[in-house]
């Protein structure tokens, strides 16, 4: 029988990546399939080689050694042809502060060669309603929210329709209702067959979202798979991700640190 | 025993100094050191030797040349210093953690005046060479070694106090909505208007231009001897002069007026930081755009597939027309020529010949694709990612940017050039000639500087003037200059030899101007100007190169 990759089925494969900047091993052998139509949580510690892992699958770093695929297509020999499918969101948004926001949906558009016309503007006008940007006319980005520019550079993937998304923390400074919004459109864009790669801290959103998880410990993969694969994993049927997340990136008990810091002085 | 505040937050700053000197490769570091101690020796080496010259044989030239020095100075300081002054002193979230920190605002004054000195010691010590030079040549006293780094010190201190002073007024004065843009304007335009008004002035009185007569500088500085920035060069003439009196006279004044203007400065930036940290702390808060104006970009009615490189021109022209703070450091690009232009078209003043003006063309050509070009790629600062994870190649990019920056670069020198031509009474064939020459420079230059910032951006840098690392910055002193020397050399050799050819130069030195000769011409013009296209090609092909495999900034952030 055929495998998922040579079925075209996996949209996003990470090959043994490896980077070192210097003498640190940022991410060191990190490998894992995703398939077309499935969000994956992408979970692990401050430092432990999420964003990095991220970037070189987007190609915005190259790796030391190994691959990352979009689509079954190597993004560092066929860079353009991969990143046309590719969408990314960086945990602080790449914005352009003196466009509005209907300019940068613009600037985004015509880079990625996307026809200009009446659908376009339709798509844009109804982007920017959803994320309650439409009012926002003449309002230069610089001038945003943190959660307004997280938005608008949501907006900025969608207007083109990426079959692959990457995201780092895409509800970081979100109100509660936007966080929502979001939640529900990953998971309409996922029925419809897009592809989601989701980095978030916030374990609460992975567990709601995410079909499978991905934990990322000092630049390896510690475990992956679903929920319940995890908790056998981990040897532990009632646990819920936090506890697995806190066994498998075992550091020192958060409790006694505690007591050790609000101690009595001698 | 309590650290004072000032120096807690001078020695953060120098620990991130030497954080980010020690992160470099060591090859970068040697090389660095090796430019530094190269750059010491043959300007310091050079300032100091002058100076000692002067004051052995020139002895009555002595007091105008110290106080010319100190007037030159202040006003290089002044053109280049004010967006130093505005970053150290209102940008910025370190600055934001201060003021919620229990600090006195005298203590963040004083740390961040060192600070913005910096910049300003470093040219400082041009003088400070040159100052000690005079020294030795005149052999004076141990005291006036000792003043001469006081008093310049103090020179440093005073015109960056004066810098804050000007955008302390602005903000306290000027509503805050206009705060923003007239600071900008007022640094953008002082500083070139200073520099222009003493390079006139100096011009003015070394005239004609052909005979330097020192007694015309000598006027000159006796114009400006009560100009406060010439008081120390009077104080250290006196004491090499041995007269104790006047010395310690201009030494009590000078030190003054510091005292004076460091207070005030103090008292004005105390009352004006939480505005200043409000007004330049951001992009604008609302773009004020009249609701009756229809959107900068509307693609409802246009039809087709979008275009990359047109989608990065018009984000750079509505970026520039909305960032008054980028667009004021292009304000002095855009007064050089002109207010040479206007120089040359005072009466009285001629300028001899075409060859003149074809040098003027390509100086002004160079002057202003360095100002617009060079800056255009890093410039695009965070923005740089979005072009990565675009599916378009670097040569998209750097075509953009050349195209963007050509048209004002080719508007400008023509103008300029036209002008001149005129004014010379170059003939039709000639005004041909250099307009062909203009677009063959703006073309050359433009593309040397967008490369330049592609070989070593600085995405991360707050200022256009710092966005270029030295890497860039050697490769486009050295192609630009390159390009220009061969350039011209292939124009020289082209105009010749076309005379040759026709018989209307008869002689050229001890070279017989033969049709042969002519069409030999010819053919080293050619073979110079191919070499000018390889330069700029191989400059380009680096910076594409550069850009493609670009991971700095991107893996820091």
């Amino acid at each position: 029988m055929a495998s998922p990759a040579e079925t075209g089925q996996i949209a996003i494969e990470a090959g043994n990546l490896v980077k070192r900047f210097g003498v640190i091993n940022a991410v060191d052998g990190v490998s894992f399939q995703i398939r077309r139509g499935e969000i994956v949580g992408f979970l692990g510690a401050n430092g432990a080689g999420k964003t990095t892992t991220l970037r070189m699958l987007c190609g915005l770093i190259t790796p030391t050694s190994g691959t990352a695929r979009i689509d079954g297509i190597d993004i560092f020999a066929d860079p353009l042809r991969a990143k046309a499918r590719l969408g990314y969101l960086d945990e602080e948004p790449f914005v352009h502060p003196h466009l509005t926001g209907r300019e940068f949906l613009n600037y985004i558009a015509d880079l990625y060669r996307m026809p200009r016309g009446t659908e376009r503007q339709q798509r844009m006008e109804k982007l920017l309603g959803l994320f309650e940007l439409a009012d926002r006319n003449g309002e230069l980005i610089g001038a945003y929210s943190h959660g307004m520019r997280q938005k608008i550079g949501l907006a900025s993937l969608l207007i083109r329709e990426p079959s692959v998304l990457l995201l780092d923390e895409p509800t970081n400074g979100l109100d509660p209702r936007s966080a929502r919004l979001v939640k529900d459109l990953l998971e309409e864009l996922a029925s419809r067959g897009t592809t989601v790669l989701l980095s978030t801290h916030i374990l609460e959103v992975a567990q709601a979202l995410c079909r499978r998880v991905a934990i990322i410990d000092r630049g390896h993969i510690v475990a992956t798979g679903t929920m319940e694969e995890l908790r056998a994993q981990a040897g532990s049927e009632q646990a819920s991700l936090e506890d697995l997340f806190l066994k498998l990136t075992a550091g020192p008990e958060s409790k006694e640190l505690i007591e050790r810091l609000l101690a009595p002085k001698q | 025993m309590r650290r004072s505040a000032t120096w807690t937050i001078l020695s953060a700053e120098l620990l991130g100094l030497r954080h980010r000197l020690l992160r470099r490769k060591p090859a970068r570091l040697v090389g660095l050191a090796v430019f530094l101690a190269a750059a010491v020796v043959f300007i310091g080496g050079g300032a100091f030797t002058v100076g000692a010259t002067a004051g052995q044989f020139l002895p009555s030239a002595r007091d105008s040349m110290l106080a010319g020095g100190f007037t030159t100075l202040s006003v290089l300081m002044l053109v280049i210093g004010f967006p130093t002054v505005i970053a150290t002193f209102f940008v910025g979230r370190d600055l934001l953690q201060l003021v919620l920190a229990p600090v006195r605002p005298i203590e963040i004054f004083v740390a961040r005046l060192l600070l913005a000195m910096s910049a300003n010691l470093l040219i400082s010590l041009i003088l400070l060479m040159a100052t000690l030079g005079v020294g030795v040549g005149s052999h004076a006293p141990a005291v006036y070694f000792v003043l001469a780094v006081i008093l310049i010190f103090l020179q440093v201190l005073l015109a960056t106090a004066v810098q804050v002073i000007l955008m302390s007024v602005v903000l306290r004065w000027v509503p805050a909505r206009r705060a923003r843009d007239v600071a900008a304007a007022v640094a953008g335009v002082a500083g070139a208007g200073f520099y222009l008004a003493w390079n006139l002035s100096l011009r003015q009185s070394l005239s004609p231009r052909s005979r330097p007569d020192l007694s015309n500088l000598t006027s000159f500085v006796e114009r400006i001897e009560w100009v406060p920035s010439a008081w120390p060069g009077h104080a250290l003439s006196a004491v090499i002069a041995g007269n104790a009196g006047a010395a310690g006279t201009w030494l009590a004044f000078s030190v003054a007026l510091a005292a004076i203007v460091l207070a005030a400065a103090e008292i004005l930036y105390e009352r004006t930081l939480l505005t200043g940290l409000g007004v330049f702390g951001g992009p604008q808060a609302v773009w004020r755009r009249s609701a009756a104006k229809p959107a900068a970009v509307d693609v409802t009615g246009s039809r087709g597939v979008g275009s990359p490189a047109r989608a990065i021109a018009l984000k750079d022209w509505l970026g520039y027309r909305r960032d008054i703070r980028r667009l004021s450091r292009l304000l002095p690009a855009f007064i050089f020529p002109l207010g040479y232009a206007v120089s040359f078209i005072r009466p009285g003043r001629s300028i001899s010949g075409f060859w003149t003006d074809v040098f003027l063309v390509g100086f002004i050509s160079m002057f202003m694709s360095s100002a617009l070009a060079t800056p255009s790629i890093p410039s695009e600062r965070r923005g740089f990612q979005l072009l990565r994870m675009a599916p378009l190649t670097m040569w998209h990019l750097i075509r953009a940017k050349v195209i963007l920056t050509l048209p004002p670069v080719l508007a400008l020198t023509l103008v300029f050039g036209v002008v001149v031509a005129i004014l010379s009474g170059s003939g039709i064939a000639q005004l041909a000639g250099l307009a062909v020459l203009v677009f063959w420079l703006g073309l050359g230059f433009v593309s040397i500087g967008v490369s330049a910032g592609g070989i070593d951006p600085r995405f991360d840098a707050a200022d256009d003037r710092r966005a270029v690392g030295l890497l860039g910055t050697l490769a486009g002193l050295g192609g630009s200059f390159g390009f220009g020397l061969l350039s011209l050399g292939a124009f020289a050799l082209f105009v010749f030899g076309l005379g040759a050819v026709e018989g209307t130069t008869t002689h050229l030195g001890p070279v017989p101007t033969t049709p042969a000769i002519g069409a030999l011409m010819w053919a080293g013009g050619l073979i110079l100007a191919t070499g000018a296209v390889a330069l700029v090609g191989m400059l380009l092909w680096f910076a594409n190169t550069r850009l493609g495999s670009y991971e700095g900034t991107i893996a820091a952030t």
